[in-house]
């Protein structure tokens, strides 16, 4: 055969074969055969010597042209190929399959309050900052006015490791230490853990609080107030109304107990005409203790006598409980993963 | 402390509700924590009048009575009291009506004849425990009235609950007090009663050790005749909470109440030689107490004595020995103030503790003990037929001397940040009781009143100002800024690793600080250096722990036992072993060290798809310490066998720089079993203190990025069993080609049927100056290669 019909017959016969190709494998095998290095039309070309120098030329020619049909119409087969892939891959995507899923932890409820709490108290100027767990009855008791027959010890039930080291029963003895550290002024925020001898359905015998000691040039109860309020409504809610009530801490005075209106019955003290559960139809919960450092606890760190301060105290456990609804006490300890998981 | 709107009302005319009351004393700092309603239960009882009364025909004790209740009819009801009789007054339950145990009332017939509601007993109507027979009313009473209303029964008694400051709160008057000044009422406190002497015997007073004794005074009350006290004064004693038991003991404990002086009423025909010491135990001695228990005594406890022994626990509890009995002929009545430090210790010690005690260790009014001895002196001869005795037994060796405490009016905007008027100071100073004094403008002088302890300086006076004032209508204001370091703290470090671990996909978990030295002996941890609790709740929490694990291991039996299949576990806490260093004063002797454990165990994903299925191991174990370390921008962690771990098999170190910060491992499966544990646990235990020291100082210090590619080659090599992977990557970091920029191990493939192991590696070649040639790279391979070959047990 003439060559000029032979590479004229390899666009038809390319033609032909690519109508029975459906796959990129085979497309490519065809494309090889086809226009390859050892392929059929570097076979063809490879005839090009025996002919007539004359005629060499056109067949060249005819030899680009013919390559380039070829590659045209293969490559209008990838793209063909291509297509029909992305449409079936399309088709079998099924967004309802689950993803995968990394692992997810979880920070413990009380961890997630301390955060939060301590987040706004250092955002108002307060540091956080830890003590000792295991305490000389010195810090404890003594220095905030807790001699050792001061019925308020009976407030506290403590466990001892001797007669004069005990678990601490408040986060306070940081107080004493902190000011014992450092002059006024001085607002620092202690979270932590703390211990009583006490184990029912409402006590755990360790337990989480949060103190916070603000020391400074004319210091007042308003400041207090002001300072209590602004994180009272940082954590349960601007809505949220606080009331202050007098009650009594050794190392405060004044003292106050401070509650909050019940997030439950929003304060009416019945939720559908059911006595609320959470304030027990007073519309208010008791949410931490404060009041005014007492004299004595400065004169213990040697602070100048006029000087002015506050202190409060809150338990974790409480906060959170009333913050996330959680009903039971005991399930902070018992780290029940699915417990867990849901905080974050 | 309990109190009824009727009682309030004998010292201050209190007309509001108790809810309002209650509101009141609540925001004045004295708690409200229940309004009791002791008498609901019969508030349908009326007064019925016995109009006619004869034996049952049938029955040799019941009575057929015709009742007028008020009800149109006489009602004919069935009686099997023996004492009851035509013409008397009584309480009548009519049908329909319930009764405090729950029984209804209902038409009923008797052995034949209808009744048609029930006359009533004291304990039917729980007003006593008395069932002698039915409750005779006072011939006044009118049919058909409310007997709640006849016998103005206490109906709404106010549970308040008083701060250990408040002892003059543990008293009707100091509550009537209270009331007073809040409500702008006048108090009417009680009067000094007229008493009227006989002539009689008056025991004489010794008081051996002045210190715990400031005052002890008594009186004796003669020819008196023991019996039950009339209604009201039980029905208000039950209504408070008190067991009526006789019209002496009733007197006491009615003052008790009233004016928040304990007595003792000791039988005087048993006191022996006419003499009462007040002094300290002996050693060895014992003394047996009301309640029946033989108390063994020490030489800090103070008891009352006779001439011959021990009648009583000073300010606790008096003894059996002269306790009032049905015989008793004559009394002894004590009144007197004991130190509230000694009462506290005693009542402590021997686990004892009553309502005197628990005013004496707060507090009483010694201006008004000898006082509150005249009104029960007096109230006791108008309950019996009794006579006061000439004289006043007494011995006072420690007066009451009030605090006399400098008041600057300008303190209390000062401490409460709003403006006062002095007229209000004034006005609120001299309600809770205290003589002031005005003459210095700039600091008053003020007197504390005797029943007050716990206002002694200016601070208590500026609280009672701010009570009265409203610590609630304070204005807040801004919370004042302080400057404070921002020096990041150990709480802040802790929660930056919280963070990670959170961040990572671990659940946080909070352990007990306590154990039991049990758990710590079931992991083979040393006896010594345990810290131990003096008065444990339970064995199970009588240590302090010494490391993370038993707790870790309790939190995955909890969540085996709840049916978890997989568990990846941190926390953070302080583990506690003895320490001498601090040999200062009040060293506590204990050193806390923070501590993060990690616990791992069964299957790595809680999902089943797409991830393969696989329990973790000691690669998930190793990956979070080095991830973590990576975080704390600290030097690649090294991580070393070790031999002798209690409860870890394998165990590793884990090393960073030149420090070791903690050890890796799986817990010994017998360990582990009684944990429910089926698979491998994997435990991690790391200083958190030395971290925190390390992270300190580390620093972020850029590397340039490399200008040219790398070229990869990857190198196996079929090793020996001992060949660990750790060997391979010494040897190839001891080349020092630098060239080789990175190793990194590829795979572990394990042929079957052979013991060895084919450790496959990637090689990093970079030059920072130009690209790699192949040629060259291909060289620089084999040269690692045949190096690697040399090694024992290494052939490629």
């Amino acid at each position: 055969m003439d060559i000029l019909e032979t590479l004229d017959e390899l666009v038809d016969e390319t033609r032909r074969r690519l109508s029975d190709i459906a796959e990129e494998q085979a497309l490519e095998a065809l494309r090889i055969d086809v226009l390859g290095r050892k392929g059929r039309l570097s076979a063809i070309m490879g005839r090009l010597a025996e002919l007539d120098p004359a005629e060499r030329p056109k067949v060249g020619e005819k030899a680009n042209a013919v390559k380039q049909a070829c590659t045209d119409l293969i490559e209008t087969r990838r793209k063909d190929i291509a297509a029909r892939k992305e449409e079936e891959g399309l088709a079998r995507f099924d967004p309802t399959l689950p993803g995968r899923a990394p692992w997810q932890g979880s920070l413990h409820p009380t961890t997630c309050v301390i955060d939060q709490l301590c987040g706004v108290f250092v955002s108002m100027g307060f540091k956080a900052v830890s003590g000792p767990e295991v305490e000389h009855d010195y810090y404890n008791f003594e220095a905030l006015n807790m001699p050792a027959a001061h019925p308020a010890r009976d407030m506290q039930d403590t466990l001892y490791i001797t007669p004069t080291t005990l678990l601490r029963t408040h986060t306070s003895p940081v107080q004493i230490r902190s000011m014992l550290a450092s002059p006024p002024p001085l607002a620092v925020i202690v979270p932590g853990k703390v211990y009583r001898r006490d184990s029912d359905l409402t006590h755990t015998p360790m337990f989480h609080q949060i103190e916070g000691l603000l020391v400074g040039e004319g210091v007042t109860m308003a400041h207090l107030r002001g300072t209590l309020t602004t994180f009272v409504q940082a954590v349960f809610g601007a809505d949220t109304r606080i009331r202050f009530r007098p009650s009594f801490f050794p190392f405060t005075e004044p003292s106050a107990e401070v509650d909050i209106s019940c997030k439950l019955c929003g304060g009416t003290g019945n939720c559908d005409g059911e006595p609320c559960r959470v304030c027990k139809t007073t519309g208010w919960v008791e949410i931490l203790g404060c009041g005014m450092v007492d004299p004595a606890v400065f004169e213990a760190v040697d602070y100048p006598a006029d000087v002015t301060g506050f202190a409060f105290g809150l338990g974790v456990e409480r906060v959170a409980m009333l913050k996330y609804a959680i009903n039971d006490l005991r399930m902070f300890f018992e780290n029940d993963k699915r417990f867990l998981e849901q905080f974050l | 402390m309990l109190l009824s709107l009727s009682w309030l009302r004998d010292f201050t005319p209190y007309e509001g509700t108790a809810e309002a009351l209650g509101d009141r004393l609540t925001m004045l700092g004295l708690e409200l924590e229940d309004i009791r309603r002791p008498y609901a239960g019969i508030s349908s009882i009326v007064v019925g009048h016995v109009v006619a009364c004869e034996a049952h025909p049938d029955s040799d004790h019941l009575h057929l009575c015709q009742v007028d209740a008020a009800q149109g009819e006489l009602l004919p009801i069935v009686c099997g009291a023996p004492n009851v009789a035509a013409g008397q007054k009584v309480a009548v339950a009519l049908v329909g009506t319930k009764l405090p145990d729950g029984t209804v009332i209902k038409k009923a017939k008797l052995r034949g004849s209808p009744s048609h509601g029930m006359i009533c007993s004291e304990r039917e109507l729980a007003l006593s425990e008395g069932h002698g027979g039915i409750l005779v009313l006072p011939e006044g009473f009118v049919p058909g009235a409310r007997l709640v209303d006849c016998l103005k029964l206490d109906e709404e008694i106010l549970d308040i609950s008083v701060t250990p400051n408040r002892a003059d709160c543990l008293s009707v008057l100091g509550l009537a007090r209270e009331t007073a000044l809040a409500f702008g009422l006048p108090l009417t406190p009680p009067a000094v009663p007229a008493i009227e002497e006989t002539e009689g015997p008056l025991p004489a007073i010794h008081i051996a050790d002045p210190e715990l004794c400031g005052l002890y005074s008594g009186r004796v009350v003669a020819d008196i005749t023991v019996a039950p006290s009339p209604m009201e004064v039980r029905f208000r004693l039950n209504a408070h909470g008190v067991r009526p038991i006789s019209n002496i003991v009733d007197v006491t404990n009615w003052i008790l109440l009233e004016c928040g002086q304990p007595l003792h009423s000791f039988d005087l025909g048993r006191i022996r030689g006419d003499r009462i010491e007040v002094r300290r135990a002996r050693p060895g001695e014992t003394c047996v107490t009301l309640d029946g228990q033989e108390r063994r005594l020490d030489p800090e406890d103070l008891c009352i004595c006779d001439a011959e022994r021990i009648v009583g626990l000073a300010g606790v509890m008096g003894g059996q020995n002269t306790e009032i009995v049905q015989e008793s002929r004559a009394v002894f009545l004590e009144s007197a103030v004991f130190k509230p430090e000694s009462i506290r210790r005693t009542s402590r010690r021997l686990g004892l503790s009553s309502e005197a005690s628990y005013r004496f260790e707060r507090g009483v009014d010694q201006e008004r003990t000898m006082l509150s001895l005249d009104r029960a002196c007096a109230m006791m001869v108008s309950l019996s037929p009794g006579a006061v005795c000439r004289g006043l037994a007494v011995a006072q060796p420690g007066p009451f001397v009030p605090a006399r405490m400098a008041f600057r009016p300008a303190r209390v905007g000062a401490l409460l940040g709003v403006s006062i008027e002095e007229s209000f100071m004034e006005k609120v100073l001299q309600g809770t009781g205290c003589a002031v004094d005005r003459s210095d403008p700039v600091a008053w002088s003020v007197l504390q009143p005797s029943w007050r302890p716990d206002l002694t300086r200016e601070a208590d006076l500026v609280e009672e100002v701010a009570r009265f004032h409203g610590m609630d209508t304070i204005p807040p204001a801004g919370p004042p800024v302080v400057g404070t370091s921002v020096e990041p703290g150990r709480h802040d470090f802790w929660a930056m690793i919280k963070r990670w671990g959170a961040g990572i996909g671990l659940n946080e978990v909070v352990n007990y600080s306590f154990v039991g030295h049990a758990d710590l002996d079931h992991l083979g941890l040393p006896r010594e250096g345990r810290i131990s609790v003096l008065n444990p709740l339970s064995a199970e929490q009588d240590a302090l722990r010494t490391v993370l694990a038993p707790g870790l291991l309790n939190t995955l039996r909890h969540n085996l036992a709840q049916g978890a299949t997989g568990l990846r576990v941190f926390e953070l806490a302080n583990v506690f072993a003895p320490d001498d260093r601090d040999v200062s004063e009040r060293a506590t002797g204990v050193r806390e060290t923070g501590t993060l454990g990690l616990l791992l165990y069964g299957s790595r994903h809680d999902a089943f798809w797409p991830h393969p299925a696989a329990d973790m191991d000691y690669a998930d174990a190793r990956g979070l310490v080095e991830h973590l370390i990576a975080t704390l921008h600290l030097p690649a962690p090294v991580f070393k066998a070790a031999d002798g771990h209690p409860y870890l098999l394998p165990c590793v170190t884990v090393v960073c720089g030149d420090r070791e910060i903690g050890h890796a491992g799986r817990v010994k499966p017998a360990l582990a079993d009684p944990f429910h544990a089926r698979k491998d646990v994997w435990i991690v235990e790391l200083n958190l203190d030395t971290l925190r020291e390390e992270h300190a100082k580390a620093t972020i210090v850029f590397r340039p990025l490399p200008g040219f590619p790398p070229v990869r080659r990857d190198i196996t090599l079929v090793c020996t069993p001992d060949v660990q992977a750790g060997r391979i990557e010494a040897h190839l970091a001891s080349l020092s080609l630098p060239l080789l920029a990175e190793t990194a191990l590829l795979d572990v493939y394990e042929p079957a049927g052979g013991p060895e192991r084919h450790l496959t590696f990637r090689l990093t070649f970079r030059h920072p100056d130009r690209t790699l040639k192949d040629a060259e790279v291909d060289r620089l391979r084999e040269e690692v290669a045949q190096s690697l070959a040399k090694l024992p047990g290494v052939h490629l």
